[in-house]
């Protein structure tokens, strides 16, 4: 079989690492695993050193999390890559699965999967995401939304050399830049079931993606200028580059009045408020829709007595009505 | 020569945008300048026959971009393709000296902690003829990353050997940074490991001139993207380290430096009749140091140039 390097770019988080790294091992056979420390500055390069089956690469001067991801790329030798976070774990056997799903259809480019809800403690809830796979041509799909969980994609290293590395200009969205690069030149596959427990950010748990307003305008940003001048993009029809807009707004406001209700539910006002303006700036419309439909859910939460911040973690594609279900 | 073709020794790495005329020629001097080279090819969505020619070329490895990426994008490519543990450049319009990159291979292996090495390069015209100008480190190295802070050490990619573990430690090309990502990945390696410097020149470089619309044509705007960029290099824990004055002093010479440069290129510039070029430059440099007005001996080449051109 093919070997499969597991690039986890890590950054002064030495005790969640050994977790994140064991997992990596144990979900394949013929793995390949390189830890990036990006200038960590706590214990974690002797907890590196006392791991065995590694590959460790001290980063002196921190590139943050894609310019890791590159190094980490650069110094890999498998034929297939996979992005792991120093705070996820994968499933056992799951790039296994992956690796023979992704060689038995070789129009494929990238294959990924659902991914299970963690809390911060890392204790996997019932939900996962996304709650449907799409699957083929997805590369207008993906344009409005990034469905795809970074942690559950295995693509090949092929690809690499016809769409070019990581963007590191767009710290928290690169890795969906690269999947939309992907998605325009190759077929994307998927499996139906999950793949990895993934600690979801929490407004205020300082992760990368706690920033979600931030994020929605550098990914408005990426939409513009970038994503829709890409030669597949710029040859499409008129109507599809602006419906697309149109559903990639309704989707980054839905997303934002969802985080500001978690950040509302955990009592972070500040970044509820930044969020609900990113929202309204982006579609007004929709985010009052979305508003008042987690306002009905919090009052049926409560007269059930369910916990709203659990129910809430699960993430606005639950929530949305989708066209295909109907 | 066997095991030599099975595990190359250095890459040379050749972005390349819609130039197939000139591409050939630089491959070729790739290859002759030293045993055990790997010429990859990175073809950064080239719109016209340039994937047809890289077809023809022998003994290259060639990837195509479908996406552009631009220069340091793909060179970061090119480097992801290398399976050399040294790593050189080499821009579609330059040549590389015969016999050069086994000389810097073998200042590399002799000196473990070296990070690159780099020397002397030969200008030539648009044409591809000698000037006779020879733009290279006037020092020996030990300094390099000082000088380089302040601009004061002509490295370029194309001159360079790049021991590719480094990249490691100070992380890739910024694809933020267009025209001037070379120069930041210097200072990067330089912070942290000693450079090289060798006497005989070791790449010829086609210099730019007004019209020549080659990406370092836009001067003006890579210079004065140099300053903010600066203050970020300005906050390596290395300077960091230094007195406050020294900073100051390396702050205040790089602006000078790129004022002059411009008002030196304005000059040319006039000469070649690209007065849009020139004024540029010379509005330019009057923005970064407008102090430097008041010495008028700096304008007097600009003035005599101008003069020369009028009827």
């Amino acid at each position: 079989m093919p070997i499969v390097s597991v690039i986890i770019a890590t950054h002064n988080r030495a005790t969640l690492l050994p977790r994140a790294v064991k997992s990596a091992q144990e979900s394949g056979t013929d793995v390949e695993v390189i830890v990036v420390d990006d200038a960590s500055t706590d214990e974690t390069a002797e907890v590196c050193r006392g791991m065995s089956g590694i590959r460790y690469l001290r980063v002196e001067r921190n590139q943050r999390e894609g310019g890791a991801r590159n190094i980490g790329i650069i110094n890999s030798t498998g034929d297939y890559l996979t992005f792991l976070d120093d705070d996820d774990v994968r499933l056992p056997g799951s790039i296994d699965l992956q690796l023979k799903a992704l060689t038995a259809s070789p129009e494929a480019g990238l294959i990924y999967g659902q991914a299970f809800i963690a809390d911060q403690n890392g204790l996997a809830t019932n939900d996962f995401y996304p709650p449907r796979c799409p699957q083929g041509d997805v590369f207008w799909e993906l344009l409005s939304q990034n469905f795809i969980p970074c942690g559950t994609v295995l693509f090949s290293r092929s690809c690499l050399y016809r769409t070019g590395l990581l963007d590191e200009s767009v710290p928290g969205v690169e890795d969906w830049d690269l999947w939309v690069r992907i998605a325009s030149l190759y077929q994307v596959i998927a499996v139906d079931q999950p793949l990895m427990v993934w600690r979801k950010s929490t407004p205020a748990s300082q992760q990368a993606t706690s920033r979600a307003a931030q994020m929605a305008k550098m990914s408005g940003v990426l939409l513009r200028r970038k994503w829709l001048k890409l030669p597949r993009a710029a040859a499409g029809p008129r109507d599809q580059r602006r419906h697309v807009r149109q559903e990639f707004s309704r989707n980054l406001a839905s997303h934002l009045v969802f985080e500001t209700a978690r950040a509302l539910a955990i009592g972070h006002f500040s970044g509820a408020q930044k969020n609900a303006l990113a929202a309204l700036r982006l579609h007004p419309l929709a985010s009052v829709r979305v508003a008042i439909r987690c306002a009905v859910r919090f009052l049926s939460a409560t007269a059930r007595g369910i916990s709203l911040p659990a129910d809430l973690n699960k993430g606005f594609m639950h929530y949305k009505r989708t066209k295909a279900s109907k | 020569m066997l095991h030599q073709k099975r595990m190359p020794i250095v890459s040379v790495i050749i972005p390349t945008h819609s130039r197939p005329h000139l591409l050939p020629r630089a491959v070729e001097s790739a290859k002759r300048a030293g045993a055990g080279v790997e010429v990859i090819v990175v073809d950064d969505a080239s719109t016209d026959e340039t994937e047809a020619v890289c077809r023809t070329l022998e003994g290259i490895k060639y990837i195509r971009l479908e996406h552009n990426q631009g220069v340091a994008g793909a060179r970061n490519v090119g480097i992801l393709a290398s399976s050399a543990d040294y790593i050189a450049f080499l821009d579609d319009d330059d040549l590389r000296l015969p016999g050069t990159l086994d000389k810097q291979v073998a200042a590399l292996t002799s000196n473990k902690d070296a990070g690159f090495v780099c020397g002397p390069m030969l200008m030539a015209d648009q044409e591809g003829n000698l000037t006779g100008e020879v733009s290279g480190p006037r020092s020996s190295g030990e300094d390099a990353f000082w000088e380089l802070l302040e601009l004061d050490f002509p490295a370029m990619p194309i001159s360079v050997v790049i021991r590719k573990e480094c990249f490691a430690a100070v992380g890739l090309f910024n694809s933020k940074l267009p025209g001037i990502d070379d120069w930041d990945l210097f200072v990067r390696l330089a912070e942290l490991y000693p450079v090289i410097v060798l006497k005989e020149p070791l790449s010829i470089y086609r210099k730019p001139t007004s019209f020549s619309g080659q990406g370092s044509s836009a001067q003006a705007k890579h210079l004065s993207r140099i300053l903010p960029h600066q203050l970020n290099l300005l906050r390596l824990p290395r300077v960091k380290m230094a007195p406050l004055n020294k900073q100051r002093e390396i702050r205040i010479r790089t602006i000078n430096r790129i004022a002059d440069t411009l008002l030196w290129n304005a000059v040319q510039a006039i000469g070649d009749g690209a007065y849009r070029f020139a004024c540029i430059n010379t509005f330019t440099a009057l923005r970064l140091r407008p102090s430097r007005a008041f010495y008028p001996r700096r304008y007097r080449k600009l003035a005599l140039a101008l003069k020369a051109r009028l009827p």
